[in-house]
């Protein structure tokens, strides 16, 4: 009997073995977020159906290079739309590609707990909230970086400061921004109680 | 920060994380970040709490309901629309350009340096202590046999192995004289759907401190641990629904490090 609701680790499986209705399940669930990403990058909404749709045909041919443990396929699938958004924007920019894996995994075998946490937690407003609170010139650091697809150096030229100044910016947008979300997604947990069992071999 | 970019120090990377993380360096500082990272033995924290916040910034956004025909546009594409088939096991990844590619082979060049070494000595502890294979990864022997043999050496210069054990399996966390570790389990008990394993280090404060996760499908996992286990004195493994900042559950898996 199928899952009804199976878990995006399960439908990557499921798409990896070649189950087409699997990538429909996993476009029900995310399309609309990602053809919001799109749109946000691109504002056409033609352009933006077209990246949406290429974007879920890379993920279902290179499913194989899809590594769980690294990521989560939502942000997996949302960094490809974003990067072909951008590289339909900006023409020459060059992104990480799918198919070259993901750059962050060089330094994590998971999400961070703090964004994971948030997305999985918080409701959108409450995120939205949560940029919008950031000082004016770092939540536009943060929209120029991310939503317009804009590096640092651009920032800096299109805001008028200094390279070392709009990088900064993007430095102390984060940690505030994880700061804040960290105490919006705090929730009591209890410690564990180890069982030391020592058994050195070398 | 401006101009060609050649080899960035510890700081240099710390100080474009934010905008790494975030896509927005430009592609000659980009390659200059990830050649330091993959060989750079440092933790590098504040950029890796920056890893994951592009999710938010995606999850900020209200949803925009597609067309109604784009559904069906696509899934007739699929239909006529191979998959990629290019290894048997997956890697952590490859994020070096191509002509770094070309010079790199093997098993051990799919990773990141600083990893490979932990990864391969890991392999081999299971091979030797579990006296098994993933049945994978048997179709790799030679691709294995070679990265063993890299690593053999390093080995018997001086690893540590702390024994891993309780009701969720068993296994070893591996350590160079730096700390660097892998967790190598195996054995491990099948989890509630959904579920993951979540791995921990706990210090004399006993507050325990993520250090990754890994799915319980695998008959010999190796997770290389994001934080060196220096000044760490346990580690333990939990059962969680999904990465979290705390246990929610008591250790199926523990370890005395010793420190």
């Amino acid at each position: 009997m199928t899952d009804p609701t199976p878990h995006d680790d399960a439908l990557a499986q499921r798409i990896r073995s070649g189950d087409r209705e699997a990538l429909g399940v996993l476009y029900d669930r995310y399309a609309s977020l990602a053809l919001a990403a799109a749109l946000r990058v691109v504002a056409d909404r033609e352009v933006a159906e077209d990246l949406v749709h290429d974007a879920f045909v890379a993920v279902w041919r290179k499913i194989d290079k899809f590594d769980p443990e690294r990521g989560s396929l939502r942000s997996w699938l949302l960094t490809v739309v974003r990067n072909r958004a951008i590289d339909r924007v900006r023409g020459s920019r060059q992104t990480i590609e799918v198919g070259e894996a993901d750059a962050q995994s060089l330094l994590r075998s998971g999400p961070n707990p703090t964004w994971e946490a948030a997305v999985q937690r918080l409701e959108v407003a409450d995120l939205r909230g949560a940029i919008e609170a950031l000082p004016g010139e770092q939540r536009q650091a943060i929209e120029l970086a991310y939503f317009a697809g804009h590096t640092y150096r651009e920032i800096a030229t299109i805001t008028g400061v200094p390279q070392g100044t709009a990088n900064g910016r993007l430095r102390l947008a984060l940690n505030k921004l994880r700061d804040t979300l960290a105490s919006s997604t705090a929730a009591p947990l209890g410690a564990p109680e180890p069982l030391p069992v020592r058994e050195t071999d070398r | 920060m401006s101009g060609p970019m050649g080899t960035l120090d510890h700081a240099a990377v710390d100080e474009l994380g934010a905008a790494f993380a975030l896509g927005a360096l430009e592609p000659d500082e980009l390659r200059a970040v990830i050649e330091h990272l993959e060989s750079c033995p440092e933790p590098h924290a504040e950029l890796r709490s920056f890893l994951g916040a592009s999710d938010v910034l995606a999850a900020s956004l209200e949803p925009v309901a597609p067309s109604t025909g784009l559904r069906d546009r696509l899934m007739g594409t699929i239909a006529t629309t191979p998959q990629e088939r290019t290894r048997a096991a997956t890697p952590v990844a490859s994020v070096a350009a191509p002509a770094r590619e070309q010079r790199r082979g093997g098993l051990l060049d799919w990773f990141p340096p600083n990893l490979a070494r932990g990864l391969a000595v890991a392999a081999v502890v299971v091979a030797v202590a579990f006296g098994i294979w993933n049945v994978s990864l048997q179709g790799q022997v030679s691709q294995r046999d070679q990265a063993l043999r890299a690593v053999a050496q390093a080995i018997a210069s001086g690893q540590t192995a702390f024994r891993v054990s309780g009701t969720g399996g068993s296994g070893y966390v591996i350590a160079d004289k730096n700390g660097t570790a892998s967790f190598v389990g195996a054995n491990l008990a099948p989890l509630k759907a959904n579920q993951i394993y979540e791995l921990w280090l706990i210090g004399s404060d006993n507050k325990p401190v993520a250090v990754g996760t890994l799915a319980p499908s695998d008959a010999v996992a190796v997770v290389p641990l994001e934080r060196g286990i220096t000044g760490f004195a346990v580690f333990a493994v939990t059962a969680e629904s999904h990465r979290v900042d705390a246990p929610t559950s008591q250790p199926v898996m523990t370890a005395n490090l010793g420190s």
